[in-house]
């Protein structure tokens, strides 16, 4: 049972674009750590086995990009040791881990978005801005299954008449791979105008046009816009009088742990939390409705 | 006045917001949000394109020829799955520029990343991709109206010169992805360690170009003829 | 009250000289179901273009359509779009954008209609067309037969009034363009839509017509009750082998009195002809197939995938030397994948398949498709690569190294002299065949594979198709087909099977394979079984019933 994918896609899709945003712009240790956590659990949350699967991807990455930093930057007070007298500092170290903490959360976040946010949804919401491109792209989406099968066809008619392009010399494959293509490429433009024609005959062009959609924007949809409305606000206002601002170099600032900081950093939790909290208030309204059956 | 709106709009973005946004990444956040910044930019940065586009309300037939050239791009991305940076994908937004001019060059591109990203994943160098093979689309356009990408060796050139753009474009994400900052030094180790990658772009580019240039061309003019879709 | 009216209407393609028009009058009634027939190139197609004013072809226009009491040009745009209705041929080429229910709001959207009063004629239409189980599908999922159902729905949506299609059902399977055939007649009957169809599969759509216009080079041959057709037509004239089977009969047997179009008229017409059936004469029987095998299966079976249930199952068949074989069977029941089997395309997981008695699989590529085996893709465009006819014969004789004496030869076998310096993509459906098959045989394989190579030609293409396989059989290359067409098939094979399930349960020579079937057999044996029960096709009654 998903809950957060049956919110209406502008809710979705300003949710990740704050947690996208303000992760690629906040440094601060209590932060990174707040979103790293967050989008893991929404990860296991939403995508369950493909996720453990991607481990594999993610820790590597993690860890190349955690010692690359100290041996490019030699900045810090904290000296560990020398490199040919290059100085491997403990700031050059965290700066490295805390990079690499944001790369892998925004990558996670964008995999909870190609999660939720699917290819309907995103010509839905940019029909809205620009719907000639968001119709440029969906027939784009429609043909790409559509050609997939053509080649198949095509491989397999050229296959008979020797063209092969899955033996012979590197030479003869390139040259029949391309040969694919120019005949696949002919077919397509050609039913294309059939295409366009099917268009004008639906009196494409003629007038102002509408835009139809499943999707329905109900008052919990309001409500929790106008909830990520207002903690991305609250963020922003942390960023400009500085709270979430942490310097590495020359050394590091130092985490501030007092009430109005502390509110700060909830916010975010809470801000970044919001689809885990529906997910968990679907599931337990969920049982509880089996229960009463 | 169509027309004179979206260009208003697109020296705007351009002038202001570009150089604001600079700016500001600059000034306001310690010249350290370097990753949310070439996001910014980047998309900035693709928006007249599009809107120009949305603005000239363009027949069913050329709304046509981008997706099909972009769904064309997208499947030759997935047949040549197993070598990686062998991919057809600049040349054919080329070629496209080359045929139907800079703008459905850009277009044809762009909507290639953006729908191959839709198959294998969106992330944050989606922006990248879109903007770079666009603009290697919307430069074919320009260089198309000289009429010299007929001939063999510009096209090599131009395949090379693809080939180091995208590598080049893609390696200032990849540097700040790596470390955070953007520093000419990591650049420079960023782009000496994609040497091999940039040479396969350039081969491929050249490749692709050289055997698919001439045929999309000439069946472009045929549906042209045929059809009189850009008339 | 007319709806459409033609007045003197000509018209001429730019870089031609002859009219593809000629001076056309026609009026159509509100209401009325019309058929609109003819052979390929004879003007149908531009005519049925001409009603739809955004999909005109450009080129030198003399005469006026009305539309509605007005001139057509003078028909606000917002109106012609919506209230008439154009479909295509091709389900596919229409379709614009990725999902169903996309699809369906596309030519409301169009029309700027608000979102309330989409929703209730997006939900209208899909309860009309029973589209509600795939309704949240994307578009590239659906069958044949579903796409071209989605295409009439979602011209239905913008409530039009007079709906012109082109060969609708011309890619679909006999049971999907059935279904779609009905559909219309319900749009016709229920809604009071009026139609004007392009269409050759006469034997299903003559009986539910009001009207039939026939077209021949430009001109108007024949406007009136199909029935009428028969009387009217000049003898011999090459679109009576197109009318249907009863009519055939009536007209090959000299009949008189009404003219029976269905398959129960032709019945109760043939059983009052009292016809003598103790004349003495005999049937042919398909006879002198060599016993020979060349390519056989044994205990076949197939599946895509792993976890996959089999395709093909138990699959046994044997082709002999210098057959014509001909494998039919419903959708989805494996025809094609049994094709791309014995060509070697796909490997069975269980059994074997053996040519000339040793495996297939132990052939390479090159001797296999340079000796032995072709296969004729169902659409011929997937085998054209060049810009003209004669570079596309020319590409595979330099690559197989034949002779220009070789080339020359299918030139002239298969009639395509004229065509040498068209474009592959500009020929007709049956052209385009033609080509095809003469660039495989340049290669002189031993055995023809053929996908469904009727689909889609009308009547006069399919008799030429036939002639040039006859011929090819008796020069002894082995022909093997699978089809939806069971009148192809019992009119020309020399065995036919029948594939079930994933296996052959039934094969027979035509007239006994045909006259032991119910129902899944002709419509000469259904018309006349009973009565004659040997007989399977419109030839065998002038055999049996005319004194010479």
């Amino acid at each position: 049972m998903k809950s957060f994918e049956t919110f209406h896609p502008l809710v979705i899709f300003a949710f990740f674009a704050a947690a996208i945003g303000l992760s690629m712009f906040f440094m601060h240790p209590a932060y990174l750590v707040i979103t790293i956590f967050l989008a893991v659990s929404l990860n296991i949350a939403l995508r369950r086995g493909q996720f453990f699967k991607d481990w594999k991807l993610y820790v590597p990455l993690f860890f190349l990009m955690a010692i690359i930093n100290p041996l490019i930057s030699h900045n810090g007070k904290l000296v560990l040791f020398y490199i040919n007298y290059n100085a491997i500092t403990v700031e050059a170290i965290v700066y490295g881990l805390s990079i690499a903490t944001m790369i892998v959360s925004i990558i996670l976040w964008f995999s909870c978005y190609n999660e939720t946010i699917t290819t309907d949804k995103f010509i839905y919401l940019f029909g809205k801005i620009s719907p000639v491109f968001s119709l440029t792209l969906s027939i784009s989406l429609r043909l790409v299954p559509r050609f997939q099968q053509q080649l198949h066809k095509i491989s397999n008619a050229q296959k008979v008449i020797g063209m092969d392009y899955r033996s012979g010399s590197l030479l003869h494959r390139i040259k029949c791979t391309l040969r694919i293509i120019s005949i696949l490429i002919t077919w397509a433009l050609d039913n294309a105008i059939d295409t366009a024609d099917s268009m004008k005959a639906r009196g494409y062009g003629i007038g102002k046009r509408t835009s139809f959609s499943l999707f329905i924007f109900e008052r919990r949809d309001g409500i929790v816009l106008l909830f990520i409305m207002f903690l991305l606000m609250v963020n922003i206002w942390a960023s400009i009088i500085g709270t979430t601002t942490f310097y590495f170099y020359p050394t590091f600032s130092i985490i501030q742990w007092d009430l109005k900081n502390i509110l700060f950093y909830c916010s975010y939790f809470l801000l970044l939390a919001i689809p885990i909290i529906i997910e968990i208030k679907g599931g337990i309204e969920w049982k509880l409705l089996k229960s009463k059956m | 006045m169509q027309k004179r709106l979206s260009l208003i709009i697109s020296l705007v973005i351009i002038f202001i917001f570009i150089p604001l946004t600079l700016y500001a990444g600059i000034v306001l956040f310690n010249d350290r949000k370097y990753y949310f910044i070439s996001i910014m930019i980047i998309i900035l940065a693709s928006i007249p394109f599009f809107l120009s586009f949305e603005r000239r309300k363009p027949q069913p037939r050329e709304i046509l020829i981008i997706a099909v050239m972009s769904a064309i791009s997208v499947t030759g991305r997935a047949l040549f799955v197993i070598t990686p940076g062998f991919k057809p994908v600049a040349a054919i937004a080329a070629i496209t520029g080359f045929s139907l001019g800079a703008e459905a060059g850009f277009l044809t591109g762009a909507i290639s990343a953006l729908v191959s990203n839709m198959f294998f994943g969106q992330g944050p160098w989606t922006p990248f991709q879109m903007f770079m093979w666009g603009m290697i689309g919307f430069i074919g356009g320009l260089l198309g109206r000289t009429g010299i990408m007929h001939k063999k060796i510009p096209l090599i050139l131009f395949g090379i010169f693809a080939g180091i753009l995208f590598s080049f474009g893609m390696d200032i994400w990849g540097t700040m992805s790596l470390y955070g900052v953007f520093s000419m030094e990591a650049y420079i180790v960023a782009l000496t360690s994609a040497v091999p990658f940039t040479i396969v772009y350039a081969v491929s580019n050249v490749i692709f170009l050289l055997i698919l240039a001439r045929p999309i061309r000439e069946k472009l003019e045929r549906i042209n003829n045929k059809y009189g879709t850009f008339q | 009250m007319e709806i459409v009216k033609v007045e003197n209407v000509s018209f001429t393609y730019p870089n031609e000289s002859k009219p593809i028009l000629k001076n056309i009058n026609l009026t159509v009634e509100q209401g009325e179901f019309i058929i609109l027939i003819g052979q390929s190139g004879c003007g149908k197609s531009t005519l049925l273009r001409h009603f739809k004013s955004e999909l005109s072809p450009h080129g030198k226009k003399a005469g006026t359509f009305f539309y509605d009491g007005k001139r057509l040009d003078e028909v606000m745009p917002e109106k012609a779009a919506s209230e008439i209705g154009y479909v295509f041929q091709n389900p596919d080429n229409q379709i614009v954008t990725d999902k169903v229910w996309h699809e369906l709001a596309f030519g409301l959207e169009s029309l700027g209609v608000d979102k309330h009063t989409m929703r209730r004629r997006v939900a209208e239409m899909a309860n009309f067309f029973g589209i509600q189980k795939w309704f949240h599908q994307k578009t590239s999922e659906l069958s044949g037969g579903q796409k071209q159902l989605l295409n009439l729905a979602s011209i239905m949506v913008m409530q039009p009034k007079l709906l012109l299609l082109d060969e609708p059902t011309s890619q679909l399977d006999p049971i999907a363009a059935m279904e779609f055939i009905q559909t219309l007649n319900r749009l016709n009957k229920e809604l009071g839509i009026t139609i004007i169809l392009v269409e050759h599969r006469l034997e299903e759509v003559l009986p539910i017509a009001d009207r039939v216009l026939i077209m021949e080079k430009g001109d108007l041959l024949f406007d009136g009750d199909p029935r009428e057709i028969i009387n009217t037509l000049p003898p011999k004239h090459e679109l009576i082998t197109a009318l249907p089977t009863a009519t055939k009969m009536y007209h090959l047997l000299d009949g008189e009195g009404p003219v029976p179009l269905t398959i129960r008229e032709g019945r109760k017409w043939l059983a009052k002809k009292k016809v003598d059936l103790h004349t003495g004469k005999q049937l042919p029987v398909a006879s002198g197939i060599s016993n020979t095998i060349v390519l056989e299966a044994k205990d076949v079976a197939f599946r895509y995938e792993k976890n996959a249930t089999d395709i093909i199952q138990h699959l046994n068949l044997q082709v002999k030397k210098g057959e014509f074989l001909t494998i039919i069977g419903g959708n989805g029941t494996g025809k094609s994948t049994v094709l791309s089997l014995l060509a070697g395309l796909q490997k069975p997981y269980r059994g074997k398949i053996l040519l000339h008695d040793k495996l297939l699989k132990t052939y390479r590529n090159k001797e296999l498709y340079q000796k032995f085996i072709t296969l004729l893709p169902q659409e011929p465009k997937t085998l054209f690569v060049q810009k003209t006819v004669k570079q596309e014969l020319e590409d595979t004789a330099k690559y197989h190294n034949i002779l220009d004496d070789k080339v020359e030869e299918m030139i002239m076998q298969f009639q395509l002299i004229h065509l040498l310096q068209r474009h592959p993509y500009d020929l007709s459906g049956g052209e385009q065949q033609k080509l095809a098959l003469a660039k495989l045989l340049l290669i002189e394989p031993e055995i023809l594979l053929l996908d469904e190579p009727t689909k889609g030609l009308d009547a006069y293409a399919k008799e030429e198709l036939a002639t040039i396989l006859k011929k090819l059989q008796v020069n002894g290359l082995t022909i093997v087909m699978v089809t939806h067409d069971i009148e192809f098939s019992a009119q020309h094979s020399s065995r036919c099977a029948l594939l079930f399930d994933g296996n052959i349960v039934s094969e027979a020579d035509p007239r006994t394979f045909y006259s032991g079937n119910n129902f899944y057999t002709t419509a000469a044996h259904r018309i006349a079984r009973g009565i004659m029960n040997e007989v399977i096709v419109c030839d065998d009654l002038v055999i049996l019933c005319k004194k010479d």
